[in-house]
């Protein structure tokens, strides 16, 4: 037991709809001013852990505590946090001020203080000239912001956003983000994000909660995570494009590739003619059109992007590499290129897909480009 | 004690999810129950009624099962209906009335049938059996017992074929008029579309008269066609046709075109089969409104008694015998039973076709 | 047989025999292609259209067999309904019908007072009766069955097991028909029927319960705890009443006012409709919550406990004897109608019940989880998120129902058969019964009938037009 006070605490949190496991006993804590991420492929529970919490379902076993204050029995209308819903679900036959000011009636606020966070709230958010319009006549991006001030006047313990940007187009998805980024600046409230895209969850969050199959895969800052990831799940989630993966066999300190490289990699443990995974970065693998390198790929396909190209290239075994490079390099496809790795980015999965520890010393991959 | 009683009925959860038993459940299904007895009960009570003797249905017997009272041949004298007797040390006698019933009747044993005493009248008791009452089906449909005006395998020749081949009439050219508003753009699209709401809008009560002068000039005045044809044609069934008809994407047709199919082809062989969601609701509600109609029947066939519906048959018969409930519930049994065996089989498919069209 | 008739026979054979031929002159039909050829057949005239006018006219060809039929069998009678409305006479033949003009309006208008159908001619007496009839039934049906048909849907809506068991067994007489339903009820509530003999038996129960000794002081114990339990439950959890608990406790209450029947006190009747607007009033309140609900709760129990101090339970239970009732038939005690209006909802309520449904699950229900975060209460979120939003769907409910019972004719013709007297004589039955049951039928007078009830029922069509604009501009 920690004296200290978390935003929110789960303990052994357990959920399942009948004879189906969604959450598999989770533990957690979320800081005061936390922007906090659940990151996750479908079906990972994130949604339903988010549910949870503001007590719209209730977990089969477990303790939710907010601010050390256990709150399992508390209905999601007395625990003080407010949500924004994937669908915004604005009432659509009220004002875009009644929407923001229902849920103060409800707690019967005096109309004045309602008008005044009403206001503020449309002020921050640049709504103040829709707030008689009705949520049909407004843009996504309008309805997003309506969603997002209907929970800001409440002023709550927590933001809950479910994929608040996933009915968002491209552009104003981008938009969105820094704004609610700034948001989290500005207010310093707690927020927890749900989404399924690893790109929000790497620029928006302090904090990044993988979640895969109900269970936490890995916590941590969104560098750790990109750097550090714990096991091969982790690592070809986070980042894009993703991580490669080559098959090999870590004998002692000794890494034997199926594609022909051997390389020392500084483990801190040897291994012992295991079978183990190479995860290594788009952006660390090293390019030479003369053909020189640890081994030889051929180019089967190349995007250009003028500022970056991605080289898509497969190994003589049939095994396929993904290159990112900073740079514009005239190629063709068929062409074979010499690529070089650098053992210092590698990061090398055991048998059970979990990342094995490099030594100290040699554990420098912080600071990646 | 109130402790005691928030533990057992607690589960997990909070109170706006948890999913223990409360108060407000309780109200929900009472409420359910009671609305289901209440149109359950009166079908039901029909149905146990129909199948009692003449006797206890004349007598308003309210007792469910059919009870009927023992009758035997007695030697000399014939046919008697049993009596129990009971005398004043509790022994209980076979016996059957001699004479009329009196305060004091005359009865007899049923071994000694020529003694005859007189008994009190309320020792008397009729011995009874469960007997399930046949005759009240079998007469009527059989003709037996002097029940010939209930025909019934013509009404319900009659009802049938009304209720298919109206349905079939009715899913065609429907489905064609909906083929055509949705399918296609052409001058006059819009009139059409507004002429048929326009039939929407006209119910069918207030063109009784005129109707009656337009069916009578098409010689179809008194025949089963006089039903079937004026209410072929269903502006809701080209509505809903014409609705679901929209989701199918142009492009099937296209594709059809371009592999040379006539458009009357295109039609039964693509639109038709894909659209058979909507038909077949449209199939249901056309054989529930044909299987059902009365007052248009009445009018149209009412002086031919060979061209009775099954609506119309048990309407006479019940005016003509309005005494013998007996015979009367039962045919109201067999009209009944049809629609709801159709409906136990297919009430979901019903339920939620009608719910999603939201039409009548 | 008529000009009509054979022009009919004339299409029919065309089409059969036209088709046949112009088929196998311009196809080739394989044997084993017979379904095939047959569907060709049946739609020989699109195929002819296409083959003449191109694509262009096949739209047309397929409409027509549809719009003829409207054309023959809707509009022309509509029309023809004037026409018939401005002649005089009881031929068949329209040709032979003498055009009177507007003299069957006029009869049917010759009234001393409009108000009062017995101050006018004969036609006028019927016609008004059975409009004034209608409209009484229209105005007592279609409330009720609008109202219970919206409360089955919201109780079937909730998370509930077995909800399509339900709604089946909800939905299930309106299937039945007329006829079945008429012979149903009528035995139903014939005067030995089973209805009555419930209820005899069921008072007869009462008085002997209330003939116990004691009876008084053990209805007293018992309504007291009941009242206690019931109470305390709508009062423990949290800060808000119970409303569920509540609703128990009202019609408690209720029952308590009507058997202490305080309106004698001044001399008065109507104890029962006082417990029951005081019942609705307590539950109002206590459902807008806050302080004031608690307090009402509790104002209200200590009144219940005054109230059940007064109650001589002995003789508010006996209640004499059982005079069995024939419903259908006893003139001037609008039992008849009752049971019509009754029977009416019985059997169409289920069809409504299910369109709100339908309306009812089209709420998302984001809208719902979003007010629970946002605080909202129960009956708040009634009142502010379900009922606007069903309420386009309850319009649509509201105005079907209205033109369906306005139009009412089985079920009463064949119940109650317009009696006793005139007291359920509706508007179509006048129409039907001067056209066609009268020995001397008078067509001009049914039409002329028809017109007006035309011209009322296009008065509520327009007024559903109007809201469901107005809605739509919102």
């Amino acid at each position: 037991m920690t004296d200290q006070t978390h935003a929110l605490e789960l303990r052994q949190i357990r959920k399942s709809f009948g004879a189906v496991d969604v959450i598999h006993g989770i533990d957690l804590q979320i800081e005061e001013g936390e922007f906090v991420v659940f990151v996750g492929p479908s079906g990972c529970g994130k949604s339903t852990l988010l549910r949870l919490i503001a007590g719209l379902d209730d977990p089969t076993s477990g303790d939710i505590l907010l601010q050390n204050r256990r709150v399992n029995n508390v209905p999601a209308s007395e625990r003080g946090l407010s949500m924004v819903f994937q669908s915004y679900a604005l009432y659509p036959h009220m004002s875009v001020r009644a929407n923001l000011s229902f849920g103060l009636e409800n707690i019967n606020m005096p109309r004045a203080e309602i008008n005044a966070r009403v206001d503020d709230a449309a002020k921050l958010l640049q709504i103040d000239q829709l707030l008689d319009r009705r949520p049909g006549q407004l843009s996504g991006g309008q309805r997003q912001r309506v969603a997002i001030g209907r929970a800001i006047v409440r002023e709550p313990i927590i933001f809950l956003f479910d994929e608040p940007l996933s009915n968002l187009d491209a552009e104003l998805r981008l938009q969105m983000r820094v704004e609610i980024s700034n948001l989290h600046a500005q207010l310093g409230n707690t927020m927890i994000y749900v989404t399924h895209d690893q790109v929000e969850a790497m620029t928006m969050a302090d904090r990044i909660v993988v979640l895969r199959g109900g269970r936490i895969e890995q916590v941590g800052r969104p560098l750790d995570l990109y750097n550090h990831p714990a096991n091969k799940f982790v690592a070809g989630f986070i980042g894009a494009p993703q991580m490669n993966f080559l098959n090999g066999v870590l004998d002692g300190q000794t890494l034997r590739l199926d594609c022909g490289v051997v390389s020392d990699v500084p483990v801190a443990r040897p291994g012992t003619g295991d079978k183990v995974t190479l995860g290594v970065r788009p952006e660390a693998i090293g390019v030479s059109l003369d053909g020189h390198g640890d081994d030889q790929v051929t180019v089967q396909n190349y995007e250009q992007l003028g500022a970056i190209t991605y080289i898509y290239a497969a190994f003589d075994n049939g095994e396929t590499l993904t290159v990112q490079q900073a740079r514009q390099i005239p190629l063709q496809r068929g062409q074979k290129i010499g690529v070089t790795f650098d053992p210092t980015y590698f990061h090398i999965f055991g048998p059970d897909e979990v990342a094995l520890e490099f030594s100290h010393a040699s554990d420098t991959k912080d600071g990646l480009r | 004690m109130s402790r005691i009683g928030t533990f057992l009925t607690r589960t997990k959860g909070n109170r706006d999810t948890a999913d223990r038993f409360g108060m407000q459940d309780f109200l929900a299904y009472s409420y359910l129950l009671f609305g289901v007895l209440i149109v359950l009960v009166p079908v039901a009570w029909t149905f146990f009624t129909s199948i009692k003797p003449e006797r206890a249905v004349d007598n308003f017997d309210t007792r469910l099962l059919p009870y009927a009272q023992v009758e035997t041949d007695i030697p000399g004298v014939g046919e008697k209906p049993v009596w129990i007797y009971t005398d004043e040390t509790g022994t209980e006698t076979l016996v059957y009335k001699a004479g009329p019933t009196r305060s004091v009747t005359d009865v007899a044993t049923l071994d000694n049938p020529d003694e005859v005493f007189g008994v009190p009248r309320d020792t008397l008791e009729p011995q009874e059996v469960v007997r399930i009452a046949t005759e009240n089906y079998l007469d009527p449909l059989l003709k037996r017992n002097g029940q010939e005006n209930f025909n019934f395998p013509t009404y319900l020749y009659n009802s049938v074929f009304v209720t298919v081949v109206a349905t079939l009439i009715t899913l065609l050219i429907n489905a064609m008029a909906a083929f055509a508003l949705s399918k296609y753009r052409f001058r006059g699209r819009l009139t059409f579309t507004i002429l048929i709401v326009a039939t929407l809008l006209i119910p069918s009560s207030i063109i009784l008269v005129s109707l009656f002068f337009v069916v009578w000039s098409f010689g179809i005045f008194g025949s089963l066609w006089g039903v079937i044809i004026p209410a072929a044609a269903t502006p809701t069934g080209v509505f809903l046709l014409r609705q679901y008809m929209l989701t199918i994407p142009d492009e099937l047709l296209e594709a059809a075109r371009m592999d040379a199919a006539s458009e009357w082809r295109i039609f039964w062989r693509i639109v038709l089969p894909l659209s058979l969601p909507a038909l077949s609701v449209l199939a249901i509600l056309s054989v529930i409104w044909r299987w059902n109609d009365f007052l248009w029947p009445l009018i149209v066939l009412i002086s031919d008694p060979n061209a009775h519906t099954l609506q119309l048959g048990l309407t006479q018969f019940a005016g003509e015998f309005n005494t013998d409930f007996h015979y009367i519930l039962a045919m109201t049994v067999v009209t009944l039973l049809p629609i709801t065996l159709v409906f136990v089989w297919l009430q979901r498919f019903i339920t939620t076709g009608i719910a999603t069209t939201g039409l009548k | 047989m008529t000009l009509a008739s054979s022009l009919m026979l004339g299409l029919l054979l065309a089409w059969i025999g036209g088709g046949a031929i112009w088929l196998l002159t311009t196809r080739r039909y394989r044997v084993t292609q017979t379904g095939r050829f047959a569907m060709d057949l049946l739609g020989f005239p699109v195929e002819l259209a296409q083959s003449l006018f191109g694509r262009g006219g096949v739209p047309y060809a397929l409409l027509l067999p549809n719009m003829l039929i409207f054309g023959l069998f809707t509009f022309s009678p509509m029309i023809l309904n004037f026409y018939v409305s401005f002649t005089g006479g009881s031929s068949i033949i329209l040709f032979d019908r003498p055009w009177i003009g507007l003299e069957k309006y006029a009869e049917i208008f010759t009234c001393e007072d409009y108000l009062v159908p017995k101050t006018c001619s004969n036609a006028g007496y019927n016609f008004f009766t059975g409009l004034y009839n209608t409209l009484w039934f229209v105005a007592i049906q279609v409330p009720i069955m609008c109202g219970v048909a919206l409360l089955t849907a919201l109780v079937v809506n909730r998370n509930i097991k077995g909800r399509g068991f339900w709604r089946a067994m909800f939905f299930y007489p309106v299937m039945l028909s007329p006829v079945v339903i008429a012979n149903i009820w009528n035995w139903v509530l014939n005067r030995k029927g089973v209805l009555n003999s419930t209820l005899g038996e069921l008072q007869g129960g009462l008085n002997a319960l209330a003939g116990l000794t004691g009876f008084d002081m053990m209805a007293t114990i018992l309504l007291a705890v009941i009242l206690i339990v019931v109470t305390e439950r709508a009062l423990r959890s949290g800060q808000e009443p119970s409303l569920a608990w509540t609703t128990v406790f009202a019609v408690i209450f209720a029952l308590l006012v009507t058997w202490a029947n305080p309106m004698s006190l001044i001399e008065m009747g109507g104890s029962f409709w006082l417990g029951c607007v005081l019942a609705l009033g307590l539950l109002w309140v206590v459902a807008q919550g806050g302080r004031t609900a608690r307090i009402t709760l509790l104002v209200a129990a200590a009144l219940s406990a005054v109230m059940l101090l007064s109650i001589q339970f002995s003789t508010v239970f006996d209640m004499g004897r059982y005079r069995p009732n024939n419903w259908l038939v006893t003139p001037n005690t609008g039992w008849p109608f009752f049971w019509l209006v009754f029977v009416f909802c019985w059997s169409h309520m289920g069809f409504y019940m299910l369109i709100l449904l339908a309306g009812l699950q089209a709420i998302p229900r984001d809208l719902y989880e979003a007010a629970k975060m946002d605080s909202t209460k129960p009956f708040r979120a009634f009142r502010k998120i379900t009922l606007p939003l069903v309420m386009p769907t309850l319009t649509v409910v509201i105005v079907l129902s209205l033109i369906r019972s306005f139009q009412i004719f089985d079920e009463v013709y064949l119940l109650t058969g317009g009696g006793p007297g005139r007291e359920t004589y509706m508007i179509v039955q006048n129409i039907y019964e001067v056209a066609f049951t009268n020995s001397q039928p008078d067509y001009g007078e049914a039409a002329a009938g028809s017109v007006l009830m035309a011209v009322i029922i296009a008065v509520f069509t327009f007024f559903q037009l109007w809201i469901t604009r107005r809605q739509s501009e919102l």
